[in-house]
């Protein structure tokens, strides 16, 4: 039958044929992004004449790279930490409360997600040169924030319809307040979706680039600008070697985010 | 708090839940200030710069050059959609029936593949792609071509590089709808008689199609809305809409026709998602 593996019949081996060279594909660049940055060619010949660290060494030679890195990771903990705290409340309430326009609320908070990123950004750019905010840390934060918190409100929003409130209430009953109650019982029922909103919000941020183009000056920019600005330039394996840099980056990001998946199952079951 | 304690317990409910409403608060001023003005801002522009009026959407609708490139657009996102949906179809049925190890290969391949920086992968396909790249090179070897094929700065290195972007879209969604087929209907179609093309086309394929329009929509409406993958694949020569807001806006500083390209594809992107939840009554986005 089509849905039992042993059974397939012949589509068995189109399948897997067709699986294994979508895999194939889909690591190609990965792969070769690495081997690249590791080859000697300055013209991005492969296979590459010889092996070198030379990439890496001028990577971190140059303080504007360390720098972008450290403007973006500071940007994303700042939005991981806000997307969060407001992602949470929002959740809740959507969750909780009886108020009319509960829907429309939803929807709204989770347009500038489905919106094409660029009309956002020309948006708030045009917005931001009027306030003052372009090429400032705080407008960073405000458009990354912006794309981040449909990513906590849908984790956090599913945690909660997966979560017994009578929990909650049993806590109020036995003499909790009720905000008591929601720190210290629904909170950690719900941590693997407050989790889950962190590392999307973060990665939201992180990897942003339409945005932070826009909002960039040049004195602050991020770490995808930083790349995006040399791309325009030219192809140095320099690049290489910062996309391989980040691509172990995500891979850790992707190990931890599977092991505390774990954790918490096995912290769920009886 | 006297007013409280001598409250009916199911109107002292109501009202905390109704406070509920308090809690969006951060997250309404925020989108408000911050998203719904400057987007309402820049609509506004573009029907009041350079003067009162439509005659921005009338340039932009009357000239070829824009015309050529709402036609690339559309074509580009037609053809990775459809790309996409062929070659995603039969992996998302694989993950579906996999055993585990092998199932959770794949989604270890697709997950990384897709949360892999973005200017990474497209870096990748702009030096596998180019003239003396990879690709050239090895289909040179094998003889398929005596010269290197134009594959990049063309629309051909747009949808490649779309293509490999957007292809978990389709597949992630797709294996949740092929698994909560129930194989007893596979079952009973065999039974009855039905060879395994006929099961295919006439009960799996039927069956999983929400999935795919769902699927084959959202892969659309992203890929009329990219901006990075197009610019730096796609070359000056090749753009598409998200890049012409850009450049508007970029290097013309001409506000008004940014805010109709802008307004363009904000409509279209609208439009589409309003006519996916119409049709397939999906009630959560995302």
């Amino acid at each position: 039958m089509l849905l039992d593996f042993d059974r397939l019949g012949p589509w068995k081996w189109v399948l897997i044929t067709i699986t294994t060279l979508v895999c194939l594909f889909l690591m190609l660049p990965i792969v070769f992004i690495a081997a690249l940055s590791f080859g000697s060619s300055q013209w991005l010949i492969f296979p590459p004449p010889a092996w070198t660290t030379r990439w890496y060494g001028e990577l971190f030679a140059d303080p504007r790279w360390l720098q972008s890195a450290f403007t973006s990771l500071k940007i994303a903990a700042i939005v991981t930490v806000l997307s969060v705290g407001i992602g949470f409340l929002a959740a809740l309430a959507l969750n909780r409360g009886t108020f009319a326009g509960r829907e429309v609320l939803r929807a709204l908070f989770l347009t500038p997600m489905i919106l094409p990123v660029v009309v956002l950004a020309v948006a708030l750019y045009a917005f931001f040169l009027k306030i003052g905010l372009n090429g400032t840390m705080l407008g960073f934060i405000i458009a990354h924030l912006l794309i981040a918190l449909p990513f906590s409100i849908i984790s956090i929003g599913s945690a909660l319809d997966g979560f017994d409130k009578s929990i909650e209430d049993a806590a109020i009953l036995c003499g909790a307040s009720p905000w008591e109650a929601r720190m210290r019982v629904t909170v950690p029922a719900i941590s693997h979706g407050l989790f889950g909103a962190a590392v999307f919000s973060f990665l939201a941020s992180w990897d942003e680039v339409v945005l932070a183009i826009f909002m960039a000056s040049p004195t602050l920019q991020t770490l995808p600008v930083k790349i995006w600005a040399t791309l325009r330039q030219d192809l140095t394996p320099v690049i290489a070697a910062a996309s391989t840099l980040l691509i172990l980056f995500t891979m850790l990001l992707m190990i931890i985010a599977a092991l505390v998946r774990r954790g918490s199952k096995q912290g769920t079951k009886p | 708090m006297a007013m409280t304690a001598t409250a009916a317990p199911g109107e002292r409910v109501a009202r905390r839940r109704n406070a509920a409403f308090a809690w969006t608060l951060p997250a309404l001023v925020l989108i408000l200030l911050f998203f719904v003005t400057p987007v309402l801002g820049l609509m506004l522009r573009s029907v009041t710069e350079p003067t009162l009026g439509l005659q921005n959407y009338a340039e932009l609708i009357g000239t070829g050059t824009y015309a050529r490139i709402f036609a690339n657009t559309f074509l580009v996102a037609g053809v990775v959609t459809a790309l996409s949906v062929v070659i995603g179809y039969p992996v998302a049925w694989a993950l579906a029936v996999l055993p585990r190890p092998w199932g959770q290969l794949v989604f270890a391949i697709i997950i990384l593949s897709m949360w892999t920086n973005l200017l990474a992968r497209t870096y990748a396909w702009m030096v596998l792609l180019q003239r003396t790249g990879v690709i050239n090179k090895t289909l040179i070897g094998l003889g398929v071509i005596d010269k290197p094929l134009a594959l990049v700065n063309n629309l051909v290195g747009v949808t490649i590089g779309m293509t490999y972007i957007m292809l978990p879209f389709v597949i992630l969604p797709l294996v949740g709808v092929i698994r909560a087929i129930d194989p007893a209907i596979l079952r009973a179609g065999a039974l009855c008689g039905a060879n395994s093309w006929q099961c295919f086309t006439r009960i799996l394929l039927p069956l999983s199609l929400p999935g795919v329009a769902a699927g084959a929509l959202m892969v659309f409406v992203m890929a009329l809305g990219y901006y990075v993958t197009p610019a730096l694949l796609g070359g000056t020569a090749n753009m598409m809409l998200a890049e012409m807001v850009a450049q508007f806006v970029q290097s013309l500083v001409n506000w008004g026709m940014g805010g109709a390209a802008a307004f363009v594809l904000l409509v279209v992107t609208l439009a589409l998602y309003a006519a996916q939840l119409r049709f397939f009554g999906t009630r959560r986005i995302g």
